[in-house]
């Protein structure tokens, strides 16, 4: 095995540049003589806009232009484009999403107004002198409020009862079959709290356009440069060649940046009417209110059990909160994930109804996970609330209901094959490792201080991959180095360590000869960018096609003046050798050779490089189990996070150290959402957490270092063996430290609580549950 | 904006007596920076004190300790002799921001920026600390307590600035502690602040004690209640839940998003009596 190939801890590539201050992030780029733009944010959750004046501000020092959506309308731009809408149902209702607001504003930060002018500050001054005479309408911000009867709609005559969609998946009347011989029915409400989603690097653009090609180009900050350059293209009704995307370094994306926001079309428009290039920079308060938000759920599980505690059947009802439009992807997630449902357990019949609802908030998006970290969540709390009413113990009942290691191909009733996983080892190896029995000590120990300790796990499978395709180009230089191009988008991930680690096991290279080439449309052929953790699982295997092609043209080379049949040339560790002899040619022979026509066989030509494409058969199921154990004052309600374990299996690892970072990442993202990361929208629809003082981003100091098992199993679906790895952490998490808080409070008579598990939340749970008699 | 940085006192006084439009007092910076760059105060004058001898020294003499009011929080927490006689104004001081804070952040800071959530003014409440006030009309004494009138207030007048503050001699069997409470570990704003300096006879009877509130109302409040609940006990358990419900009781805090009232509150009681042991158990080291 080479040196750099598959498995080994490289450090990454891309961490002196980054590390050392030298990334290139949107806001290090400037053109000559462009301007800035600043964009005029709604103050009200809903109204109406009687009246725009922007004469004042037109004529303020600096300005060069003022755009409103009567300017973009005659134009005839349109709106921000839906990749998503859910088919099984009557047609749901997807807005026109305006790059500005026309005649409402249906939410705290939607752009009204495009403000051109010198320089920021004289653009954001200028922002004061716009008049707007609003009209304020009826809001429905929480979906308590969307969903009440007589709750003032968004979309009046379109989506009665602020209803954008109704989906279900799975097979009701097996359900009801189900319901029917049970012994048990276990039932919970629980709420998928909203995030925001905070990607360190605010969003930002600049639109540059060439008015002699007739070309305009778009560098931005995005986790999808092609699927953007189709959004530019639809929305100026226009061929895709007419778009350029560039992104370089991209300071974290979550899903905060796969779909298109009005800025990004708004610069380009700009510069097409000012001829000059245009930048804008979004600030942290407008992040807060402006970028997608993620998750956003209220859910309601039903699990029927016979008498000794098998599953029988599960009945899930997910209302969906997606804000005040459609965002480009914000109907993926209630709806394509929640096959995660069935988790690691054979529940024989699953049915999930969900509701998509519009509400006077910024829409949601895909975050880390998409779907199924709030499906596991509902399921993982489900199990432990059925283990304490049927008083079965909570491992116990999960081993009971595990899918068990010889059921594969194993066909789950939300339609998933899974292909393998050894579901109930990795229960095992975390509940050893975690010291699961010895809990009986420790929360002695801790009472003993006036703490309380609880401990709690969370199984999960994930699905990735399927239904992507991605090519990958591979280009040998005559000097042997080898370039990348591919159509994933790194946002922080790693991928140029990654792809380079790749080609060292597939062609034999030092990881220091490896460019990758990613983020630009004219460069690279085809993307689908990077989300649902795929991009290791099948841009990997789009590469393995693609060396597969340099290598057979290697062969030929080598045969060709090595004097020997194709078929005898054998390739390992960078060498073309004779098969049984020691002929042989070196990788950087062969790549000179390709370049010189006098020593290539007749016909053949010039050159070597390849392009795979890489169509998944299935998906990829990554799976494990996560292990948590917690501490708290009942007396003031902290939270302290004690222990985390994850026992994973991801297939073949690639490099163990990308991959941790990967999962510790997620972890916190996870933990995040379910202890710290508190959105508060008031009843009038402000967002009151607009900042980090107020908005918990965990710390270093609040997440323990986590704790590794790895518990790999072969992955059919993908030829390198890799199942993908960006967002199990974020999908564990939530269910095992919320499991593990309310095993604490059991003695309360806590059955649930909902997150994020802030102090006073964890306080007042324990004051409403707890007999009036203080506890010591 | 004009900045200066005046060495001695008179001088200081002098250039903010004079100043036309808004002067303001700059020691460590960590409030007032942070301010001007949000926009919130648009001075016109910026009196830098930390070239002024007065306002950087700790002294410790037999009849209590005075600390310069722009002392730098790390400078407090390598004071071996401040920190043996009074670890819970030590504590609270140290419990400002982060490292790079400490380095700049001073006790007449945090006292002048008048947050009714300053960590270390119901330490310094507690334990009893005077100021040294310098003015146009000399120079003049006043507790601490009578500082702060209201959210971003204080009582002091135009062109007076804090030069020191005193703390009084140590008694034997006495000590201090604070706590508080932030919905985090680290780097955040506290929801309630504890502050409590008490002296105990040779029996383990306490004779005085002093009971200081933070961020439960507009500014920090003495609570005489709960010094009277703990006065003359043996800091028992009766008695320490009478401290925690006059603590409570004396509450008068706002709702919001940091903390509801009934939270504050009912946090407040809990971490008056944990501060009061932890200054028993000092007390009675020493
Ligand atoms: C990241 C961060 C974290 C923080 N964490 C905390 C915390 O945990 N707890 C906490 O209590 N505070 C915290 N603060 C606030 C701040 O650091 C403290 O209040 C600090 O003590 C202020 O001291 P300073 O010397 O920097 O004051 P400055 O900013 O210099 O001054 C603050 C105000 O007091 C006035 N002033 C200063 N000195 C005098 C004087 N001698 N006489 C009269 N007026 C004067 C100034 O004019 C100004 O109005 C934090 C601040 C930051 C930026």
């Amino acid at each position: 095995m080479p040196r750099f190939g598959i498995g080994q801890p490289l450090t990454r590539k891309e961490d002196l540049r980054l590390l050392t201050g030298r990334g290139r992030y949107v806001d290090d780029l400037s053109f000559p003589n462009q301007a800035r733009a600043e964009f005029l944010r709604s103050p009200h959750a809903h109204a109406r806009i009687v009246q725009i004046d922007v004469e004042k501000a037109k004529s303020a020092s600096g300005v060069c232009a003022v755009y409103v959506s009567a300017d973009i309308a005659n134009a005839g731009l349109g709106g921000l484009p839906v990749w998503f809408m859910p088919e099984n149902a009557p047609p749901g209702y997807a807005p026109e999403f305006p790059l500005l607001a026309q005649d409402v504003v249906r939410y705290v930060g939607e752009s009204l107004a495009m403000i051109v002018a010198e320089s920021a500050e004289q653009a954001a001054r200028a922002l004061d002198l716009i008049e707007v005479k609003y009209e304020s309408l009826p809001t429905s911000v929480g979906l308590e409020e969307a969903t009440s009867d007589g709750a003032p709609e968004l979309w009046p005559g379109k989506a009665p009862f602020n209803v954008a969609f109704l989906w279900q998946g799975g097979d009701m009347s097996a359900v009801v079959t189900a319901l029917r011989q049970a012994a048990h029915l276990v039932e919970i409400d629980v709420i998928n709290n909203r995030v925001a989603i905070a990607a360190i690097e605010c969003r930002a653009a600049i639109g540059v356009h060439d008015a002699i090609k007739s070309r305009s180009t778009l560098y931005t900050t995005s986790q999808m440069p092609h699927p953007l350059r189709a959004d530019l293209a639809a929305i100026f009704n226009e061929s895709e060649d007419q778009f350029r995307v560039v992104i370089g370094d991209v300071g974290g994306g979550f899903g905060s940046k796969n779909s298109m926001y009005g800025e990004q079309a708004l610069v380009i428009w700009a510069a097409r009417m000012l001829d000059r290039p245009i930048k804008w920079v979004g600030e942290r308060s407008d992040a807060f209110i402006t970028d997608f938000h993620g998750r956003d759920n209220v859910t309601h599980g039903e699990l029927a059990l016979d008498q000794d505690g098998n599953f029988l059947g599960m009945l899930v009802d997910v209302t969906a909160n997606l804000g005040a439009y459609i965002s480009g992807r914000g109907a993926m997630s209630p709806v394509l994930n929640q096959p995660a449902l069935a988790g690691t357990y054979r529940t024989p019949a699953i049915h999930v109804r969900v509701r998509g609802m519009f509400t006077n908030t910024v829409p949601t998006d895909v975050y880390r996970g998409a779907g199924r970290p709030e499906a596991i969540y509902l399921l993982e709390r489900l199990i432990d609330k059925a283990a304490d009413e049927l008083n079965i113990d909570r491992v116990e009942l999960r081993r009971r209901n595990m899918i068990p290691a010889d059921a594969f191909p194993y066909e789950t009733p939300l339609g998933l094959t899974y292909d393998g996983g050894l579901f109930e080892r990795n229960l095992d190896e975390g509940l050893r490792r975690m010291d699961w029995d010895g809990m009986v000590s420790r929360r002695a120990e801790a009472r003993a201080r006036g703490r309380r300790r609880g401990i709690g796990l969370a199984n999960y499978v994930e699905r990735c991959g399927h239904g992507i395709t991605q090519d990958a180009q591979i280009k040998v230089a005559a000097d042997g180095g080898v370039t990348v191009l591919i159509g994933t988008m790194s946002s922080g991930q790693g991928h140029e360590t990654a792809y380079a680690q790749i080609s060292a096991e597939l062609l034999g290279v030092q990881p220091s000869q490896v460019k990758v080439i990613q983020g630009d449309t004219d460069l690279v052929a085809q993307g689908k960018g990077t989300g649902g953790s795929w991009s290791i699982p099948v841009g990997g295997a789009a590469m393995s096609k693609a060396a597969d092609a340099i290598i057979d043209k290697g062969k030929e080379i080598a045969s060709h003046l090595l004097e020997a049949s194709s078929a005898d040339i054998e390739f390992s560790g960078g060498y073309f050798t004779v098969a049984g002899t020691d002929h042989a040619m070196d990788w950087s022979s062969v790549a000179a050779s390709a370049y010189d026509p006098t020593l290539l066989p007749e016909g053949m030509t010039p050159g070597l490089e390849g392009t795979g494409e890489f169509v998944p058969s299935n998906h990829t199921f990554p799976n494990g189990c996560h292990l948590c154990e917690v501490e708290l004052d009942p007396k003031t309600g902290s939270l302290d996070i004690v222990r985390y374990l994850v026992v994973h299996d991801f297939g073949v690892v690639l490099n163990p150290l990308l991959l941790e970072g990967q999962v510790h990442g997620g972890v916190a993202q996870g933990l995040g959402q379910a202890v710290f990361e508190r959105t508060y929208y008031d009843n009038a629809g402000q967002f009151h957490t607009s900042s980090f003082l107020d908005y918990n981003i965990p710390r270093a100091d609040e997440i323990p270092s986590i704790e590794f098992i790895s518990n790999p199993t072969p992955c059919p679906a993908n030829p390198l063996g890799f199942k993908g790895c960006g967002e199990a952490g974020a999908a564990g998490a939530p269910p095992a430290v919320v499991n593990a808080v309310v095993d604490a409070l059991k003695e309360f008579g806590v059955k649930h609580i909902d997150m994020p598990l802030t102090p006073e939340r964890i306080w007042r749970t324990i004051n409403n549950a707890a007999t009036k008699q203080d506890f010591p | 904006m004009e900045y200066k940085a005046p060495s001695s006192i008179d001088e200081a006084v002098m250039l903010l007596a004079q100043a036309n439009g808004k002067a303001h007092v700059l020691a460590g910076g960590t409030d007032l920076l942070v301010q001007i760059r949000a926009g919130f105060t648009k001075p016109t004058l910026v009196v830098d004190v930390k070239n002024i001898l007065e306002l950087r020294t700790i002294s410790v003499a037999d009849d209590g300790v005075c600390i310069g009011a722009a002392v730098t929080g790390a400078e407090l927490g390598e004071h071996d002799a401040v920190k043996a006689a009074w670890p819970g104004l030590v504590e609270a001081t140290e419990l400002i921001g982060s490292t790079q804070i400490q380095g700049r952040a001073s006790l007449g800071g945090n006292l002048c920026n008048a947050s009714p959530a300053a960590d270390t003014v119901p330490a310094l409440v507690a334990a009893s600390a005077i100021c040294l006030i310098a003015g146009p009309n000399g120079q003049r004494e006043a507790p601490v307590e009578q500082i702060v009138t209201g959210p971003g207030q204080t009582s002091l007048k135009n062109s007076e600035f804090v030069v020191q503050f005193q703390l009084p001699k140590k008694l034997p069997r006495s000590a201090d502690a604070y706590l508080r409470f932030i919905p985090r570990t680290e780097m955040d704003i506290a929801v309630v602040g504890a502050g409590v300096n008490l002296t105990l006879d040779k029996k383990g009877i306490c004779q005085q004690a002093r009971v200081a509130l933070g961020a439960v109302a507009p500014t920090v409040l003495l609570v005489e209640a709960g010094a009277k609940a703990l006065i003359g006990s043996t800091l028992d358990d009766a008695a320490l839940d009478k401290l925690r419900a006059a603590a409570s009781a004396a509450c008068n805090p706002i709702d919001d998003k940091r903390g509801t009232v009934e939270f504050r509150v009912d946090v407040a009681g809990v971490l008056a009596k944990r501060a009061v042991l932890i200054a028993k158990q000092r007390a009675e080291m020493n």
